[in-house]
């Protein structure tokens, strides 16, 4: 026996020693592919590094919003009923055929379009930075609005809801499919307040990438409109937001892609989904603050 | 019977150092993209005369405004496909995503999207562009590559086709690079439009999709054919310029000034609010414009 563990060691040996070489480099591969930790995590570890210093991508500055489509639908204020392209039941056309702006004016309510579900729709400049390691603050010139996108925490109990509603913001798609070998099945969002990878090592850059973006979802709202004609949300609805950022290397310009689905078994027949894409710009010089106004685009 | 041992263990060492090569497949899918999408936009939602928010140059706006909608009813029309990534935006735009591994390597070769309108391949192996003297097609040529979570196509070789449904050109000189984000069970592509015949910038939207593997696409049975169509023979119906009629009837049906609805890069922005409420507008003919839309 010890001769064949000496002839098998001789012959295996600098296969051993490849594999023994190999394995850290395939183990942060398994890990990032998804293999073996199913339900855990991704390679960060939130006890160690704050959603600040864990963000893949940087969302802060000063952005525009650049409107190529759904124009007439958001650089005007659209006629009354026209909630074409949007998936309304019966009592949300009803609400929405007897929207009065003047009314919503009178009662103090010329903030309707301005919330959570609609606020990326509406043209103008977004600031966003952080207001601390675990919250992430959106300002808005029009209508002058603020959201605060919470890494963490629940929608406060008791408290009246908000135009903003109540967001809570995850870092997410830092890991692939965990059932890619299946073929197409949904993938399971992997936030890094699940994560308990490897201690103090950031994602791995893919393609000059980190994989990654931010997931933001609102509830605590304040009823308001989808549209500025009025197109309702109700109490119920819940907001869930995408947002990545990339750079055109055509044009190098950098474009953040908000993708925002709104759930609403009040008004909705399905969720709906619309996108707003903002264009980096330098500063705030072009900073425009606008109240809430019920008879304008902005 | 030592030799028989030895052999195994060493097929051991083998097998174990192939199983950790193995997944280097997957290094190339960051998500996992395949499988049956529905979407959920149903159509790029503009009128004839609508180019709002489009950065388009005087030579694209010429273009579109002598575009006529009796030209999707000359016979050789009837059945001619979008462009690619306009044909993932018509309705009903079922998408279905495949891949296609190599049988030796086990890395992927190309993804393959299908839908109704809209049949392609983003080849991920590697391979060049054709030349430029080389056919163009109304599915284009495209290779791409993860970035992060996104997978980035770049799509040549288009042939002449619209950027929208009312005439709006896209030529042949274009380039789209397109952008493939799965956030859970949404899926969201990003196109970004270059073309420097018709567009003075980029030109940027969006569309996503849910995921549905119950969805049944069905075929698309098309035949050219002269039935049923309007236009004589031997006729292409056009505007000459300057003579198209019906070009302001969006701009006075929605109330907006004829200058901001002929697009241009700086309607796409918050401060051309402030132009527009200068801009005269023309007398509306009507509110209801959304009801023939259903």
């Amino acid at each position: 026996m010890k001769m064949d563990s000496r002839i098998a060691l001789a012959r295996g040996g600098p296969i051993l020693i490849f594999v023994a070489a190999l394995a850290p480099v395939f183990a942060v591969h398994l890990h990032a592919q998804g293999f073996g930790d199913q339900g855990r995590g991704v390679v960060q570890n939130p006890a160690t590094r704050a959603p600040r210093a864990a963000a893949p991508k940087d969302l802060t500055g000063y952005w525009e919003s650049i409107v190529t489509e759904y124009w007439r639908y958001r650089m005007v204020v659209p006629d009354k009923s026209d909630y074409v392209i949007t998936p309304l039941n019966a009592e949300g056309r009803k609400v929405a055929d007897a929207w009065d702006p003047a009314k919503d004016k009178a009662e103090g309510n010329e903030c309707k379009a301005y919330g959570a579900a609609a606020i990326m729709q509406v043209p103008g400049r977004v600031h966003i930075y952080w207001q601390d390691d675990t919250t992430l603050r959106i300002d808005t010139d029009s209508g002058t609005q603020t959201r605060l996108l919470h890494f963490g925490g629940s929608a406060p109990q008791g408290e009246a809801p908000t135009w903003q509603g109540f967001s809570v913001a995850s870092w997410e798609g830092f890991r692939p499919d965990s059932v890619r070998a299946g073929g197409g099945g949904p993938i399971r969002d992997a936030a890094v307040g699940g994560a308990a990878g490897a201690v103090g090592r950031g994602p791995r850059e893919v393609g000059g990438e980190v994989p990654g973006y931010l997931k933001v979802v609102s509830t605590h709202m304040r009823p308001g409109y989808l549209r500025k004609n009025g197109v309702p949300y109700g109490a119920n609805a819940t907001v869930e937001e995408y947002f990545d950022r990339f750079t055109d290397p055509y044009s190098n310009e950098t474009w953040l892609v908000v993708t925002t689905v709104v759930t609403d078994p009040q008004y909705l027949l399905e969720p709906s989904i619309t996108h707003a894409h903002f264009k980096k710009i330098p500063d705030g010089s072009g900073w425009d603050p606008t109240p809430c106004r019920a008879d304008e685009a902005r | 019977m030592k030799s028989t041992k030895i052999d195994l263990k060493m097929q051991g060492l083998w097998f174990l150092l192939l199983l950790l090569l193995l997944p280097v497949r997957s290094l190339w899918a960051q998500a996992d993209l395949t499988g049956e999408w529905s979407p959920r936009i149903y159509n790029d939602g503009r009128d004839v005369g609508d180019y709002t928010g489009i950065p388009l140059n005087e030579a694209g706006r010429l273009r579109a405004e002598s575009w006529h909608p009796e030209q999707f009813d000359l016979p050789e029309n009837i059945c001619r496909p979008h462009a690619f990534d306009i044909g993932l935006r018509v309705a009903p735009a079922q998408l279905y995503i495949s891949t296609e591994l190599d049988p030796a390597t086990q890395q992927v070769v190309d993804y393959h999207f299908h839908a109704y309108w809209s049949d392609f391949r983003v080849w991920m192996d590697g391979r060049p562009h054709p030349p430029e003297y080389a056919a163009h097609k109304f599915s284009g040529f495209s290779t791409g590559k993860w970035e992060g979570s996104t997978l980035v196509f770049t799509t040549d070789h288009l042939k002449e086709g619209f950027i929208t449904r009312v005439g709006v050109p896209l030529s042949e000189k274009a380039t789209v690079t397109t952008r493939v984000t799965r956030y859970g069970t949404y899926l969201t592509m990003v196109f970004m439009i270059n073309d420097p015949a018709y567009l003075t910038e980029p030109y940027i939207r969006e569309s996503s999709w849910v995921y549905d593997p119950q969805q049944i696409i069905p075929a698309f049975p098309c035949e050219p054919s002269p039935e049923g169509t309007i236009i004589p023979a031997g006729s292409v119906p056009s505007y000459l310029p300057g003579k198209n009629d019906i070009l302001t009837d969006f701009a006075k049906e929605y109330g907006i000034p004829p200058e901001a609805a002929l697009g241009g890069a700086e309607t796409a922005h918050p401060d051309y609010l402030k132009k527009m409420k200068t801009m005269k507008t023309l007398p509306r003919t009507t509110t209801k414009h959304f009801e023939r839309q259903g």
